[in-house]
């Protein structure tokens, strides 16, 4: 089940700490205060999932997208919420599948029936899903790939622009196959268009190519340069995009036309859609939006600013706000408070935000925030009910007792890989929640079911494609 | 056999944003109620609305909802706020989070206004609030009570931490959620670089989170309506949103108990796939310190072969034997003399300059653009992915297009979005059939 013993060093089993019990969460509570939390609870908590239905148990997806997570990202919200989701890889296995950081081996996990390596990004992707190969560079390949969208509501594919319609396996071709496929591809900037996507295009060609990255990061005054997005943040942003377009033609087709379609979605443009104001305030006088770091161009205060074991976060838009925040501060440091509330210039909302004015806030609260840690800064703060946290890394996430309560974060006991410390599906939900049944599969390791269950070829059969090198 | 021009004008027409407008929407003859306020709730409702629904945005009366009132460095405003308040603004925060919808106003926790809302939502598909938790409850305009008189509501709350565990009466912002789900402190240039934790720009934990829920709402549309025929009610946390995104780094610490830490503009799967600085600026002459800065540009070789490629265009055919396969590139300890050598070569030119050095050499390259260079840029103007509009309200704006395209029933904006209360006497009218004295008596009384 799993790889070498690697580290040397002792590692905790999760959780480090124990998971609080609701009479902990909830001690000192009136019944009547606890009964809405309780009654919530027991409507959404994710161990009740499957005494519920999924939303898409009649949905069948084929993903044919490879070598970035844009796709995979896009099939795991609809396996999620319990499409029927198949990956097609080429025999030799999606690229994402053997990419481990810093190309360190001993961080890929092995399955316990075949001993296969498979990266953490690819596996955290794979969930719910099953796998098969097919070699779509072979004609033989296409001709089964276009028997197999018979059996398929969607289709998603990251292709080169115009590589599956040069097969005759695009979307003009399909529909004649199958009328009722929802096409989806999806990649960086387009298939179509003076700048659409050349083959290796990956994220963050989109966060570069859309604005995103130019705005992230400190300014240059302050020692910054513009910063992608740690995470292919805008293959998420655009695989989330496209899954919403790819159930708003499912939702049509079976209500209204009886007939599926073409989607179309790109990284930078589920980003530039998200990408706020920038584009009225560049119509509006020409302006260019800046870094501004840690802070908000439009809301003061709305900021992370060190202090002292770490980076630490308070929101206070309006003055309710402001004058608890201020309030706080003045208890260990009196002049503090003082300097910020005789300072007549800050004294209406919209007056704080030109940027001298966002110094002054920051330079002061910073000056506070620097003797408290994080947690006692943050409990100062939240018996002023004000919003504020830590940055917190990846260890103190995955023991945080409201994620760990709440199954943010949760070990899954999957059959393959041992146990699993994952990022759990946020669609809780009453009646049809999304859910988590297996984290991931080796290469191929689902082409006899699928290919005798789908198109009647038996044992012999498929071996005699494997032979062939289809599968 | 088509070849592959054909195609792309296949696609051109078939997803040209000119057309939207002569094309179906999936989802008209629904509706939606937005009871929300920020960017996390009304963002959900939107994408909704560019995809035909009848969304009516409902906000508290006069002044709106506190997005109107947030604007960068408190310059530009949307003139009028409200008919009520004309002499005041929307900011652009409010901008891009509400297009297509219908704008009411009304003082929720006014008994007034519950039987109001009672009303609305037994003629409604969705309804999307982001009041602190139980509020609504304590309002009687919670699931509990809209469910009993319209059971095929589906009812999404959206927020920071969730209405129950530990954590459950904290409030929340993007960039907390940012903060506290993980994204923020992976984000950012390495310690040893000088780099800190950095913020995604964007709202991202909370427009990125409305899409999420979006989703969610579309599957559960499909559920009720082509199975089930039951609503039903959904919650999504922010936090737990962003920490869905984390990708590897769980699966690692869960089992190994590493930690993953910054890489800034590097990648740490790929190499060479980082973003390097290009010496000189695009516009040295510009008065604007956005365009006079130096340019930065996402270079991407990270095959053997491109690698080789890449190596001959600086002119270090010494790295391309030393770094020849990606497992001795992609380590750690190697990534930064590759890219330091990069910036190197490129310290004497424009990201212009070196974009095209690279394509001459077939090289994949994308030059950081700003929002002038987006939003100018032919690409993105032929595909619609920013636009003018002709708002009815405001005038000439610019605007992004929808996330996605679709060939049938394609998403489209209709209009920016409009004053406080400005659908009053249309909504209650129409869908509660309020007289005009009835109407009078709620503004006098300022229900609505």
């Amino acid at each position: 089940m799993a790889s070498e013993p690697f580290p040397k060093h002792k590692v905790l089993s999760w959780p480090a700490v124990p998971i609080p019990t609701p009479d902990e969460v909830y001690a000192g509570m009136t019944d009547q205060a606890k009964e809405y939390p309780l009654s919530l609870e027991a409507q959404l908590r994710q161990s009740e999932n499957f005494k519920k239905p999924e939303c898409l148990t009649r949905v069948r997806v084929l993903d044919v997208s490879k070598g970035m997570i844009i796709g995979n990202w896009c099939s795991s919200m609809l396996s999620e919420l319990g499409a029927d989701t198949i990956k097609c890889e080429p025999p030799a296995g999606d690229p994402l599948r053997w990419q481990t950081p810093f190309g360190r081996k001993e961080y890929m996990f092995k399955d316990a029936e075949t001993g296969e390596p498979i990266g953490l990004h690819f596996l955290h992707e794979m969930r719910n899903k099953q796998s098969i190969t097919l070699d779509l560079e072979k004609p033989e390949g296409r001709e089964l790939l276009k028997k197999l969208v018979v059996h398929f509501d969607v289709l998603i594919e990251n292709y080169p622009p115009g590589q599956f319609d040069e097969w005759g396996i695009g979307y003009r071709q399909l529909k004649e196959i199958n009328p009722r496929l929802v096409y989806a591809w999806v990649g960086q900037k387009g298939q179509w268009g003076p700048s659409k996507d050349k083959p290796g295009n990956l994220d963050p060609t989109a966060q570069a190519a859309c604005g995103f990255v130019h705005g992230t990061g400190l300014p240059k005054e302050f020692g910054g340069r513009p910063t992608r997005s740690a995470m292919w943040m805008a293959d998420h942003v655009g695989g989330t995009a496209t899954a919403m377009g790819i159930l708003a033609a499912l939702i049509y087709r079976d209500k209204v036309s009886g007939k599926g379609q073409f989607v179309e979605g790109t990284a930078a443009e589920g980003v530039i859609r998200i990408l706020d104001y920038n584009w009225a305030w560049y119509g509006f006088d020409g302006s260019i939006r800046p870094r501004y770091g840690n802070w908000d161009l439009a809301i003061n205060i709305y900021a992370v600013n060190p202090c002292k074991d770490g980076y630490f976060m308070v929101g206070g838009g309006h003055d309710r706000l402001w004058y608890r925040i201020w309030r706080t501060v003045g208890q260990t440091r009196a002049d503090l408070e003082d300097e910020i509330l005789d300072d007549k210039s800050l004294r209406m909302v919209v007056a704080r935000l030109p940027h001298l004015k966002q110094v002054k806030t920051y330079t002061v609260l910073a000056d506070w925030q620097k003797d408290f840690s994080r947690a006692d800064a943050m409990r100062e703060l939240l018996a002023q009910q004000v919003a504020s946290g830590g940055v917190n890394y990846i260890d103190e996430v995955a023991e945080d007792p409201h994620f760990k309560y709440r199954g943010h974060v949760d070990q899954f006991e999957d059959r393959l890989y041992g146990k699993v410390l994952y990022g759990t599906t946020p669609f809780l939900a009453h009646k049809a929640p999304g859910r988590l049944k297996w984290i991931g599969r080796p290469l191929g390791y689902d082409n006899e079911e699928i290919y005798l269950k789908l198109l009647g070829l038996g044992p012999g059969d498929v071996a005699g494609l494997k032979k062939r090198g289809v599968v | 056999m088509a070849t592959a021009p054909d195609f792309e004008t296949y696609c051109q027409q078939l997803f040209d944003h000119k057309t939207a407008a002569g094309k179906p929407e999936v989802l008209k003859g629904y509706r939606v109620l937005s009871c929300t306020q920020y960017i996390l709730g009304p963002s959900c409702a939107s994408y909704l609305a560019e995809l035909g629904a009848e969304v009516i945005k409902i906000e508290a009366p006069r002044r709106g909802e506190p997005m109107r009132h947030t604007t960068p460095f408190n310059e530009p405003l949307l003139y009028p706020l409200s008919r009520w308040v004309p002499e005041a603004g929307t900011g652009l925060g409010f901008f891009g989070a509400n297009p297509n919808e219908e704008f009411v106003s009304l003082d929720f926790h006014r008994p007034e206004a519950r039987q109001a809302m009672l009303e609305l939502a037994a003629k409604s598909d969705v309804m999307v609030q982001n009041y602190r938790p139980g509020t609504f409850d304590r309002w009687g305009i919670g699931y509990q009570h809209m469910s009993k008189v319209n059971p095929r509501l589906v009812y999404q709350w959206l927020g920071g931490f969730g209405g129950w565990g530990p954590g459950r009466v904290r409030a929340s912002y993007d960039i907390l959620g940012q903060a506290m789900g993980g994204a923020f402190g992976i984000t950012g240039e390495a310690a040893d670089r000088g780099g800190t934790p950095a913020k995604h720009t964007i709202w991202l934990a909370d427009y990125w989170g409305g899409m999420m829920a979006a989703t969610t709402i579309l599957a559960a549309l499909y559920w009720r309506d082509t199975v089930s025929g039951e609503g039903t009610f959904i919650e999504y946390s922010q936090v737990h949103g962003v920490t869905r995104m984390l990708e590897s780094a769980l699966p690692l610490y869960g089992r190994y108990g590493i930690r993953r830490e910054r890489w800034g503009n590097w990648d740490t799967e790929l190499c060479v796939h980082g973003i390097i600085q290009c010496g000189k600026s695009s516009y040295p002459d510009s008065k604007n310190p956005q365009e006079a800065e130096v340019g930065y540009i996402l270079v991407s070789a990270h095959t053997d072969e491109d690698f080789k490629k890449l190596c001959d265009v600086i002119g270090k055919k010494d790295l391309a034997t030393t770094y020849a396969k990606h497992d001795e590139r992609v380590k750690a300890e190697n990534q930064g003399p590759i890219y330091d050598a990069l910036e190197v070569w490129a310290k004497d030119k424009t990201k212009e300059d070196v974009a095209k050095l690279l394509d001459k050499a077939g090289i994949n390259n994308q030059p950081v653009w700003n929002a002038k260079e987006v939003s100018e840029h032919p690409h993105w103007k032929l595909r619609g992915a920013v636009q003018w509009i002709d708002d009815p309200t405001y005038g000439d704006l610019h605007h992004q297009g929808p996330a996605f395209k679709m060939s049938e029933t394609p998403p489209r904006i209709k209009w920016a979005l409009k004053p406080v209360g400005a659908d009053n006497e249309r909504v209650y009218g129409r869908l509660l059939g309020w007289t005009k004295e009835k109407l009078a008596k709620m503004e006098e009384a300022e229900v609505i």
